[in-house]
């Protein structure tokens, strides 16, 4: 309706899987996102050493709002984006590279992997996500969800909010 | 449009919940997220003012169960319906799949939810959308208010074609709560399933 749907699956995923998996053992970080534009995740890596993740829906959206507004920002400034977002505390750092029109690419590290490091690999694991997410735009007519779908969906609607 | 992640096995679906500073909208979402089981639904995020007043939006992710192999989720968002939030406002409709549009059923409210719905109409056409392209459903809240206007005089300025199914609420006790968003749900299956 609004604008098109990623929908990664199969061999694409993997290979976006790979990309993620590949970018957190370069730059050291402990968890990498793709995210819609939207704030959905679409895949996501964590380190075998990383602790366990905060609510990734909940991380996903805060991103995604965030982008959209630094995205407005440089619109409003004159500039056609404002490419990365860098969030660094004394801790923990947070990177955000756009990938396409479409998805975000997230880093999450620690003080243990260098910015550095981390922005170089996330710009290049950026541009491979890029050609990946492309190909996996769908038409919604072809995402299979049919009658048979939505009258199980209904069946559940009545059962979390009553009758 | 929906997203699907097919190596998830999930479809996601982003329901906005919009209308006049002090509609209701947050207090409709802090509803849902106390009477849902724990297992149902994420944690709620709301970025707001001191005074509870919402700054960019907030957000309920609700899980509806397995569909087919699909588990079928909701995300929840309100806006911040005060005027000059504009520009948030518009970032949030960004993907939206269906809308709640909670109006006040206050008197000296009528011509705020009015803007509010011309609003919404001008903010969807800088996506392309047109009010009739999404499903919306209509919520008089605040019908516990003393003097609250008839139902049919606030439809006559949010909606005067009756295009849209409209329903009462207190969203305080709960009361049209559900039934408003499972009304908007269906109408969001059912678009998809008919694309
Ligand atoms: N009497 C009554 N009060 C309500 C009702 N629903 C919400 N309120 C109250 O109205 C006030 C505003 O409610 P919110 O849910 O914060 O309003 P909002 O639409 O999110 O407002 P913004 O975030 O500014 O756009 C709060 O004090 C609520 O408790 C209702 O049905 N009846
Ligand atoms: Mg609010």
């Amino acid at each position: 309706m609004v604008e098109p749907a990623v929908a990664l699956f199969g061999e694409a995923y993997e290979r976006a899987a790979r990309v993620l998996e590949e970018l957190l053992r370069e730059s050291g970080a402990r968890y990498t996102l793709l995210l819609d534009r939207k704030g959905f995740v679409l895949v996501h890596k964590e380190a075998l050493w990383a602790p366990k993740p905060p609510a990734l829906d909940s991380l996903a959206t805060l991103i995604a709002g965030n982008a959209a507004a630094t995205q407005a920002l440089a619109r409003m400034l004159g500039e056609p984006r404002f490419n990365e977002l860098l969030h660094q505390g004394s801790a923990h750092g947070l990177y955000v590279e756009e990938v396409g029109e479409l998805a975000l690419l997230v880093v999450i590290f620690d003080s243990s992997a260098p910015v550095g490091r981390v922005k170089l690999y996330g710009k290049r694991a950026a541009q491979v996500l890029e050609s990946i997410t492309q190909e996996a735009v769908v038409n919604p007519g072809t995402l299979g969800i049919d009658s048979e779908y939505r009258d199980g969906a209904n069946a559940l609607l009545d059962e979390l909010f009553g009758n | 449009m929906s997203t699907i992640n097919f190596a998830a096995r999930e479809i996601n679906f982003k329901i906005v919940y919009y209308g006049p500073g002090m509609s209701g909208k947050t207090t409709n979402l802090k509803w849902v997220f106390q009477q849902i089981p724990q297992n149902r639904k994420g944690e709620m995020v709301s970025l707001a003012t001191e005074d509870e007043r919402t700054l960019f939006f907030d957000f309920l992710p609700v899980d509806l169960g397995e569909v087919k192999g699909f588990k079928t989720r909701f995300h929840l968002y309100t806006v911040p319906g005060q005027v000059f939030y504009n520009a948030s406002r518009k970032l949030i409709l960004r993907g939206v799949d269906g809308i709640v549009f909670v109006a006040d059923s206050a008197p000296n409210r009528l011509r705020a939810n009015a803007e509010s719905m011309r609003n919404l109409r001008e903010n969807l056409a800088e996506y392309g959308i047109k009010l009739e392209d999404i499903p919306i459903v209509l919520q008089a809240n605040k019908r516990d208010t003393p003097d609250a206007l008839p139902v049919e005089m606030i439809q006559a300025v949010i909606d005067p074609e009756r295009r849209f199914p409209i329903f009462e609420a207190v969203a305080t006790t709960g009361m049209g709560v559900f039934e408003t968003l499972k009304a908007v749900s269906r109408e969001v299956l059912s678009r998809v399933a008919s694309s």
